[in-house]
């Protein structure tokens, strides 16, 4: 009895197997996430659809229906599908499809990392669409963010998020040592050690808290001061690099006094927001999103520039750290639609940027966008200061740095010497360290 | 005769539908992949390159760095957890013992666990103010907490740890249903000639457990040198690449840094390499039809 | 048995147990915790299980997700047992040194990271239009180097007699195999089907590359949109992974008792 059961299984299940194969276009009819009428398939969307990839749906794919629902008011048969795809999945996703020739699964439109915007568009030239002539006006964004689309000249992404420094301290910590906001606004590096040990000392509380192994703050320093890991053809410039040297000895500066926590992961790092057991956070403004979770701080959270670093010239308060770009491919086969629809929204509608604020707090890097009402409101959550409005000025300051191809390499190997540094290695040695391996993954 | 060559026949009939797919799913795309090896390049730009990527290798830190972690974990790791593994295994084919099912679940759920929240527990556990050194600082035994996962020997610990953790009910099932071959009596009649557990243990259950056991050594070697899900998600790879593995700097050198897929494959044949002379080594050891 | 006094290896057991059981118990409470408790490492059951649980309704395919994860992973299941131990069984009693030479090229079919072999391999099956297709997803891990493997050492220890009995009955070679030792080896079935069932519902770098589609999500790709984000709901994120975890446990207690507690009236 058991047998012939067991064999009738089998049967069926080859049989489920092979009708598998020809049934695989019609997957299971299931309600889609996004609002719009989901075309089935990617390669074949219809006319007047647009194809989009993005992540997070408090985020980005909020901005990105937003933007459809907006497109549609002028556009009633214009129709958006959006797929939620995590950025690492994108970038599987595009490698894979590039690297075998196929772009067919590709979607019209693809959101990228800005570090990682020039490195796809270098190794695959033959999936980016070239955006210079294509109506949208990049000088109505804020540079430093258009070049990181930018290559040999040619616009190939739309800048989207806004990746500017914030540094948000929680006023009633500090005003238990006796400081307020302005004691930490436009100040340099050595100042803020100094009021960090005082905090440290008086309140127990250490200012900021990173990821052990990870070079952002490092990176974060060495763009507010005009510095980067690449020169302008693109060789990596890590050794004997004055302000990158200056810039590591201020981290290793705040983590041998106490002033920054190293702590292992991202998790543990907001939990330390969260939970109040460090006094502020200096990193790109979507940190804030984080910020807000907790609700209990309310009204004790403030936002200021970030420190400079002394003695250098050119050095600014201001630097970015993350945001994104949406890209379009030449999978897309109406590329006017495509150019319009960006040209009407992200890149054209202030009333866009209105919207998603509020519930996304997705800030503009459209300059325009800056002078909204929206913008201008006072947030509750940060004492009733229109943080919005300060950070996109924020955004307009911040040095045009070339990041470079090689970004991710430059990044890792910057970070195992930052960590040696830390246990005690030698600045000079680490940094040449790294510098030949940056070079040698670059194959010089 | 005749008949023994009939049954040849069925044999390679047995077998030819699993030899196919592997041979279209696996190899044609390791040949492909192989090809891939003698060229360089960015991206879609690859130029032949001859063994240029096979030397280059070599002369690269991190790789170099990634392969001793590889062996560390190897060397360490798999023995640990094959001997854990077989011992659970034995205790729980005690017919006395109570709540046998209870346990068996237990101890294979880590394996099932989905690996975001065992990533964010074990590093919460091992955080300068995680469960451990609380534990620590109260026993006494250290003055303030120790970043385990900012030294690299201690950071190579807490994967070798997780790793142990994790597949541990995994090889006990190879070993669970590899006993059910052994007849309990035997057993019985061994405990009846008074013969100790440990003579048991070495006279009927490893031997008759030797193709088993051969099978999931020959499987952790495989799964410890791709190992990848650990340092990406525990570490990082860090401190100062202390813990890389080569999976993942294979990984990296495809998905995150500008892409250089000759390289990559180059780098994976050296992993093929490797385990297949291990796999060879330990066939021919364990390997024998008695 | 190693003889632990009884005590002992009561004692013992539970500790392995429990450090085994600790973040599946701790990932539940974390389930019923708001984010920002999560985040701030509360360890005692709260009150937001409901709420996670329709938060994560309301922005992911749950049930789409499900019904995928479960169809591929059952497919792949079954045809991958019948073929692999097909090919284990034929390996190990027709074992000539051409077959034992094939068995050691087949070895060597699992020891390439996958990262090098799939981009060729995504090429096929886009060429083959099998993207967002169940066929896309099973075939590349339909027969396993390991599974073979398995079969053909558990094959070493089925009494020869047994079939040159069956032989004498004019039963014929298939026969054999699935009126024989198909119900002999009943617990490295169920120790082989728990072990690929768990790796098919687990696996996720291969979906993640042929599944274009939305609407061909599978469970761990769910749970991957929700750690992708400036803002994590670590509460709705633990119920996605409870989610994705309980399936695999359930198939393990289901098939536990077989694979570990033996047939009654086993060969030898």
């Amino acid at each position: 009895m058991k047998r012939k059961v067991m064999a009738i299984v089998l049967a069926t299940a080859m049989a489920a197997g092979l009708t598998g194969c020809g049934a695989a276009s019609a997957p299971t009819e299931v309600k889609t996430e996004t609002e719009t009428e989901a075309a089935t398939q990617t390669a074949a969307a219809g006319e007047n659809t647009l194809t989009v990839w993005c992540w997070d749906p408090a985020f980005n794919i909020y901005a990105m229906e937003q933007a459809g629902e907006i497109y549609q008011e002028s556009h009633p048969e214009f129709t958006l599908n959006v797929i939620e795809t995590p950025a690492t999945d994108a970038q599987t996703k595009l490698t894979t499809a590039a690297t075998s020739g196929d772009l067919s699964t590709l979607p019209d439109i693809i959101l990228i990392n800005d570090s990682a915007f020039q490195k796809n568009v270098i190794s695959y030239p033959d999936v980016f669409v070239d955006l210079t002539d294509s109506g949208i006006d990049f000088t109505k964004f804020g540079p430093a963010k258009v070049t990181n689309s930018v290559v040999n000249g040619k616009n190939y992404g739309v800048p989207f998020d806004n990746g500017a420094v914030v540094n948000a301290i929680r006023t009633d910590v500090i005003q238990e040592a006796g400081y307020t906001i302005d004691d930490f606004t436009d100040i340099t590096w050595d100042n803020y050690i100094t009021l960090g040990k005082d905090v440290l000392a008086k309140t127990g509380k250490p200012m900021l808290s990173m990821q052990a192994g990870e070079s952002d703050l490092v990176s974060m320093i060495l763009q507010s001061a005009g510095g980067s890991m690449f020169d302008a053809e693109g060789n990596p410039t890590i050794v004997n690099n004055e302000l990158l040297v200056k810039a590591m000895d201020v981290y290793a500066e705040l983590v041998k006094s106490g002033v920054l926590v190293e702590v292992n992961d991202w998790d543990q790092y907001v939990g330390g927001l969260t939970s109040g057991n460090v006094a502020s956070v200096i990193n790109g403004c979507w940190i804030l999103a984080s910020v807000q979770t907790a609700e209990d701080q309310a009204g004790n959270w403030a936002v200021t520039d970030m420190p400079k670093l002394d003695g250098v010239e050119g050095a600014t308060n201001y630097s970015n750290n993350g945001g994104s770009s949406w890209g379009i491919t030449t999978n897309c086969k109406d590329t006017a639609l495509a150019f319009d629809f960006m040209a009407s929204t992200f890149a054209g509608s202030v009333q866009l940027y209105e919207t998603i604020l509020p519930k996304s707090g997705a800030l503009a890097t459209y300059l325009p966008a800056a002078d909204s009402e929206v913008y201008g409101e006072g947030q509750e959550f940060f004492g009733g200061q229109p943080i919005y409005a300060t950070i996109t000025e924020f955004a307009g300051k911040v040095p045009s740095i070339n990041t470079g191809v090689y970004y991710y390499e430059a990044r890792d190997a910057v970070s195992t010497a930052l960590s040696n540094v830390i246990a005690g290695a030698d600045i000079n040695a680490e940094l040449k360290n790294a510098q030949d391996t940056v070079s040698f993954q670059m194959g010089k | 005769m005749m008949l023994k060559e009939k049954q040849n026949l069925t044999g390679w009939g047995f077998l030819a539908p699993a030899t196919l797919m592997i041979a279209v799913m696996s190899f044609y795309p390791m040949f492909r992949a192989l090809i891939l090896s003698f060229k360089t390049g960015i991206g879609t730009g690859m130029t032949w390159s001859g063994l240029y990527n096979y030397t280059r290798m070599f002369q690269d830190g991190v790789f170099m760095q990634a392969l001793k972690n590889n062996f560390i974990y190897l060397i360490i790791q798999v023995p640990i957890m094959l001997i854990l593994a077989l011992v659970l295994a034995t205790m729980l084919n005690d017919r006395s013992l109570k709540c046998k099912g209870l346990f068996r679940t237990a101890i294979f759920l880590p394996c099932a666990t989905s690996l975001v929240s065992y990533a964010i527990i074990f590093r919460s556990l091992f955080a300068v103010d995680g469960f451990f050194n609380t534990f620590l600082v109260k026993a006494g035994i250290l003055e303030t907490g120790y970043n385990f996962l900012g030294n690299p020997t201690s950071a190579r610990i807490v994967i070798i740890l997780a790793l142990i953790w994790r597949w541990t009910g995994y090889n006990m099932v190879f070993y669970l249903s590899g006993l059910q071959n052994i007849e309990y009596s035997v057993y019985e009649a061994a405990k009846i000639d008074g013969a100790s557990p440990f003579t048991i243990f070495w006279k009927i259950t490893a031997p008759l457990l030797k193709p088993t056991i051969l099978l999931t050594a020959i499987i952790s070697t495989n799964g410890t040198l791709q190992l990848f899900d650990e340092s990406v998600n525990l570490t990082n790879g860090g401190p100062a690449n202390s813990t890389i593995t080569m999976s993942h700097y294979i990984y990296n050198m495809s998905f995150k840094y500008v892409p250089n897929f000759g390289y990559a494959a180059a780098m994976s044949f050296l992993i093929l390499i490797l385990v297949a002379v291990l796999a060879f080594v330990q066939m021919k050891v364990g390997d024998k039809r008695d | 048995m190693i003889k632990f006094k009884s005590g002992m290896r009561y004692i013992f057991l539970s500790i392995v147990s429990f450090l085994s059981v600790f973040p599946l118990l701790w990932m539940v409470m974390a389930a019923t915790n708001k984010s920002i408790d999560v985040s701030r490492g509360r360890l005692l059951p709260g009150t937001e299980l409901v709420t996670n649980f329709k938060n994560l309704l309301a922005s992911q395919n749950v049930m789409g997700a499900m019904i995928n994860s479960f169809k591929y992973a059952i497919v792949l299941t079954i045809l991958s047992l019948f073929i692999c131990s097909l090919a284990g069984y034929g390996f190990e009693i027709y074992h000539d040194k051409g077959k034992d030479f094939v068995m050691s090229i087949i070895l060597l079919a699992m020891m390439v990271p996958f990262a090098a072999t799939m981009i060729p391999l995504f090429q096929m099956f886009s060429k083959a239009k099998l993207l967002n297709s169940t066929a896309g997803f099973i075939l590349p891990t339909i027969s396993v180097p390991f599974l073979i493997m398995l079969f053909r050492q558990s094959a070493r220890s089925f009494p020869h007699d047994i079939i040159e009995a069956a032989r004498i009955e004019g039963l014929n070679e298939f026969q054999i195999f699935y009126k024989m030792f198909f119900p002999t080896m009943r617990s490295t079935y169920a120790a082989a089907m728990t072990i690929t069932f768990m790796n098919a519902w687990n696996s996720y770098l291969w979906p993640k590359v042929i599944m274009t589609d939305e609407k061909s999500m599978t469970m761990p790709m769910l749970v991957a949109n929700l750690t992708e984000g400036y803002v994590t709901d670590y509460g709705m994120l633990m119920v996605g992974v409870l989610l994705c975890t309980i399936p695999t446990i359930i198939v393990f207690f289901l098939l536990q008792k077989s694979f570990a507690e033996g047939i009654t009236g086993a060969v030898k």
